[in-house]
């Protein structure tokens, strides 16, 4: 059958471009593992022409909107601007596997360019991982095994649709109205952020594979060192580029998610951390040992290289597959690619462990182990195998550690750089291990589950908790992240910051005591003295030892790198790069660790009240606010001004008034605490009434009548002018539900940060005179409820007297009843009287409107044995306010942390640019 | 001892110890009746909304507190209190994770993650046969 209109071609032309470059690859595979060079070259060229002529293809049907592709109606929609194509582009699981392999075909390119005797070992790794990405996006089905996500995928073919009636019809593209527009992107991806954020972190991603190749072909040929030098640069590239990366995704959760501050150690962002962590320490062992004739921890520098690619295929893992399920806000969920994808990661992972053995029996006995868990896995013993296989390369590590690589039998100097550069690796190490224990919790659950029976007997057996608890297989990440990260991430930084500070300073080899500590001696006074400045200004507690502690070691590693740039740099450009990064990477440190742990919430409820009595459960650091209404908060007078609509937002005016103090005269009474004071003479109100007691105020016991009439709460202080407006918003999003969006007013020394924690978004439904509510209370006397901003309470009941019934329009033989109702507001208190009629055993319905309150109540049924009544209560729209919850804190110097961000970027970026230039010399002059 | 032993050393009970020190903190996700049991202790309850109850906020009586009916995996249900403002979306949710306790009878709830439909757009079929039965 032929569909109608639609693209059937494309669709058949795009799945051939994707088979193409799978196929490119594979041959460019065998080719630069046999050494043919060109043949390889052509191939890898062929696979990238084929990449990129996909992507283009998809931008194509994007900016025609074609709708009967799966991928396009589930990303765009005829509403969404051109801009956010590329977001859209990268929305989903397939295209984030097309960014990725964009950029690694990129760098294929350069190193296709840049020749060197390298070349066909690391092209063949590329080739590798470019064959294993191309696979994701087949989109076949063997059986139940689905291998890759189709791009190109029609609609009318996804699983999901099969069989359906309307699949049949050859006119479904104009027959339906479904198909003319398609669900749209999420209105969370659709910023600015979600177009440079992501390309970021992907080629970062991306150029840890380069290290990983080379340290691949290093191990084939284990005699040769030179790949040292090229695999430092691409090292220190990726670090740039990934920290760039990791930092943009935290500042678009700071300038644009409602986290609440810009790194919440969510798994996702953790496993982006972990490879950079490594990759870091990777990079600082090769410099170590490129020059060196006889190699120092030759182990480990390959191992850093080689986990930190395995370590970024492990988080796309996690992000991609489905598996760590709730445990974050942002992850994917699964999608069926789980298996696919676990099998690359786990090749990836088999194969660099067989690298690292040299001895030809340990590299067969590995591969037969591994061939002999492969058909286990096979035949269903999966987890087991996974298990079993993850003990061996244990095994396989310490083998690899203990005799495959050449050693140096003497010792180097404990003054010597390279000794301290190996201790930060291995701190660097520890704290990547750590975070990756934490963010895997959800898959240790998975290796628990058939360990389950032998736990719960062990636990029995030897009555340990433990194991019991183990044997649940139900581990979670805790919420308390002082107890879950920084317990054992904040030491860590305190001795890496530190050793930063002193490394630069040390020699290769050894170094004079006395002249490193003449030498550093400036900078570490001067970190001493500036904690002392923040110990003094900021309300650090006892038990922020730590933080202190890394706060004083983060500004000594930022003074003694800026020393290091004075005094020993000046004008050596090319020298710039190392302490240049370093001090941006100690400005980050110090930023984020002041500014997160100093956050000041000012819309903390000061308001002293009954809740103190459940501390642990109170939250009292959300705010409402009625509109028109300005309430005090921290330094400011805010006030609710208005919300309107613009575009998907919904904002709402706050406007910020600076706050003057209160002048009290002689005679003033006010209460404070439940007690009674009176002012001494007249005076401006400090910001606490306990500055004040002492020298201005005067205790009354037993307040007279004047003083019991007038005194009013005490207040600090009275709205001055309006310094600035921010307009937090909740953007409205269909398919996700509301989201809050944060406003913040920058300073160059902190920020203002505003956002809805609770907001109306629409008028509430009224009918057309303007009427809401209408819902039917059951109540008896004493009973109070809340309707708007008046207090409702049934205060009494009574029979209506003969008298009265001719001026209520009664007649004489209706049996009447009133209910005592009295209402309260801020502004007055008045008792009303609804009746409840019954004329001739019929009920006659009393609609009753209290006018000045924009109440109406009607009573529907009364119960005199009870005396019990339902009540029907309505409320006008003239009379309700809005209002909404919000949360306001400041943080402070969270400049110095973007601040830390652009110089690490730029740091590394110098230090790529002059090891370019001196390798390239050097290669020129031999 | 080779300085290179030390290390290695020190490097294991570095790791050993950083897992050990933070594996204390690590919550269990449990059911509410297994949350029960830890009366006091923080643990994690995944589950779906119980839309027979309403969703309780009242902002104006306490901005801070949100009311509702959750059950959990094994169909339990039992009344939630969330300290926190009502997060939006709350009734359109597909699951929901809970931080928090067991106190009496209800489970107070410090935090809360939730799951809404179509997370980055992954798993959106709507595209139901009956829609389009009645047209074609």
């Amino acid at each position: 059958m032929e569909y109608l209109e639609e693209w059937t071609g494309i669709a058949t032309f795009g799945q051939g471009l994707i088979a193409l470059a799978f196929g490119a690859s594979f041959v460019a595979l065998i080719a630069f593992l046999s050494g043919w060079k060109s043949v390889g070259r052509r191939a890898f060229y062929i696979h990238t022409f084929s990449t990129f002529a996909a992507i283009a293809l998809i931008f194509v049907l994007f900016g025609a909107h074609r709708y009967e592709f799966e991928y396009i109606w589930k990303h765009l929609n005829n509403e969404m601007p051109m801009r956010f194509i590329f977001s859209a582009f990268w929305g989903g699981q397939e295209g984030g596997f097309l960014l990725w392999m964009f950029w690694h075909n990129v760098l294929g390119m350069v190193l296709l360019l840049s020749d060197s005797e390298w070349h066909n070992p690391v092209m063949a790794t590329l080739s590798a991982i470019e064959l294993f990405l191309t696979s994701m996006l087949l989109g076949v089905y063997f059986g139940n095994f689905q291998l890759g996500l189709d791009p190109f995928l029609l609609l009318r073919d996804a699983p999901s649709n099969a069989g359906l009636p309307w699949t049949a019809r050859a006119d479904y593209l104009t027959a339906f109205p479904m198909f003319q527009d398609g669900q749209g992107l999420n209105p969370l991806l659709q910023n600015y952020w979600m177009t440079i954020h992501p390309p970021t972190l992907f080629l970062g991603f991306a150029s840890t594979s380069i290290p990983f190749a080379y340290a691949l072909a290093g191990l084939a040929n284990r005699k040769d060192r030179s790949w040292m030098k090229p695999a430092l640069r691409w090292s220190i590239f990726g670090i740039g580029i990934l920290g760039t990366g990791i930092l943009m995704g935290g500042a678009w959760a700071y300038e644009a998610l409602s986290f609440g501050g810009f790194w919440a150690w969510d798994p996702v962002e953790n496993s982006s951390l972990v490879p950079w962590l490594t990759l870091v320490a990777g990079a600082h062992l090769l410099l170590i040992n490129r020059n060196r004739k006889k190699p120092m921890a030759l182990f480990s520098t390959y191992y850093f290289l080689l986990i930190s690619f395995l370590l970024v295929l492990y988080s796309t893992f996690l992000t991609k597959s489905g598996v760590l399920g709730d445990t974050s806000v942002h992850s994917f969920v699964d999608s069926g690619i789980l298996p696919q994808l676990l099998v690359y990661v786990l090749s990836f992972v088999g194969l660099a462990h067989f690298m690292l053995l040299d001895s030809k029996v340990w590299k067969a006995t590995f591969g037969s182990i591994v061939a002999i868990l492969l058909l286990l896995a096979l035949k269903g013993w999966v987890i087991e195998s996974i298990g079993a296989f993850l003990g061996l390369l244990v095994v396989t590590s310490l083998k690899a550690y203990r005799s495959e690589f050449e050693r140096t039998e003497e010792e180097d100097s404990v003054w010597g750089r390279e000794f301290w550069m190996f201790v930060g690796s291995l701190l660097f190490l520890v704290s990547a291990a750590h975070i990756t224990w934490q963010t895997s919790l959800p898959v240790f659950n998975r290796f628990l589950e058939p360990l389950s029976p032998v736990l719960k007997q062990l636990g029995e057996s030897f009555s340990s908790q433990v194991l019991l608890d183990l044997s649940k297989h139900n581990l979670a990440p805790g919420t308390d992240l002082d107890q879950t990260y920084h317990l054992v991430q904040v030491p860590l930084a305190v001795l890496i910051m530190a050793l930063m500070g002193l490394a630069q300073w040390l020699k290769y080899k050894t170094t004079n005591v006395a002249t490193i500590a003449k030498n550093l001696f400036l900078s570490f006074v001067l970190s001493a003295l500036v904690t002392g400045i923040l110990v003094w200004s900021y309300p650090f507690e006892w038990w922020e030892l730590p933080r202190v502690a890394l706060l004083s070691t983060a500004l000594f590693a930022v003074f003694s790198n800026v020393d290091y740039i004075l005094r020993m740099v000046r004008g050596k450009l090319k020298l710039w790069g190392s302490p240049v990064a370093h001090v941006g990477f100690g400005l980050v440190i110090f930023g984020a660790v002041l500014s997160t742990s100093q956050k000041d919430i000012i819309s903390k409820n000061q308001i002293g009240d009954i809740s103190t009595l459940n501390e642990e459960l109170n939250n009292r650091e959300d705010l409402l606010i009625m509109e028109g209404d300005t309430l005090s908060m921290g330094p400011y007078f805010v006030s609710y001004r208005n919300r309107y609509q613009d575009g998907i937002h919904v904002k709402f005016r706050m406007d910020y008034f600076e706050k003057n103090p209160y002048v009290y005269k002689p005679g003033d009474v006010v209460f404070f605490d439940g007690m009674v004071f009176e002012a001494k003479e007249t005076h401006k109100a400090s910001p606490q009434f306990s500055e004040d007691l002492e020298d201005h105020w005067m205790f009354v016991p037993f307040p007279n009548e004047r003083q019991a009439k007038t005194a009013q709460l005490w207040k600090a202080g009275l709205p001055g002018r309006r310094l600035f407006t921010l307009e937090p918003r909740i953007q409205l999003n269909e398919q996700m539900g509301n989201a809050p969006e944060p406003d913040t007013k920058h300073w160059l020394n902190r920020d203002l940060y505003t956002h809805i924690k609770w907001g109306r978004v629409s008028p509430p439904e009224t009918d057309e005179e303007g009427w809401m509510g209408g819902r039917t209370h059951t109540m008896q006397v004493g009973d109070s409820m809340l309707v708007g901003h008046t207090l409702l309470t049934i205060d009494s009941l009574r029979a209506v007297s003969d008298d009265e019934k001719p001026e209520r329009g009664l007649l004489q033989k209706d049996l009447a009843i009133a209910a005592c109702v009295s209402l309260k507001n801020k502004k007055q208190k008045r008792t009303h009287q609804p009746l409840y009629i019954v004329r001739d055993s019929t009920l006659i319905p009393d609609l009753y409107e209290a006018e000045d309150y924009g109440i109406k109540m009607r009573i529907e049924t009364f119960d005199p044995q009870a005396e019990v009544l339902d009540m029907t209560v309505w409320e006008h729209e003239s009379v309700r306010r809005d209002f909404v919850v919000m949360q306001a804190s400041i943080f402070p110097l969270i400049n110095v942390l973007w601040l830390g961000c652009i110089l690490m970027a730029i740091g590394t970026f110098m230090a790529v640019w002059s090891r370019w230039k001196t390798d390239s010399k050097s290669k020129s002059n031999a | 001892m080779k300085r290179s032993h030390i290390l290695s050393l020190l490097l294991i009970a570095a790791l050993i110890g950083s897992f050990i020190a933070t594996f204390t903190s690590t919550s269990r996700s449990v059911n509410f009746a297994e949350a029960t049991q830890f009366a006091g202790e923080e643990c994690k309850v995944s589950g779906t909304l119980n839309t027979a109850f309403p969703v309780e906020y009242n902002p104006e009586i306490d901005p801070t507190k949100t009311f509702f009916h959750m059950f959990d995996a094994t169909g339990a249900s039992k009344r939630v209190i969330l300290s926190q403002p009502k997060p939006t979306g709350l009734e359109n949710s597909e699951s929901i994770d809970l931080y928090g306790s067991i106190v009496g009878e209800e489970f107070h709830a410090t935090e809360m993650l939730m799951k809404c439909p179509s997370k980055y757009n992954e798993n959106n079929h709507v595209l139901l046969g009956e829609d389009f039965q009645a047209e074609g």
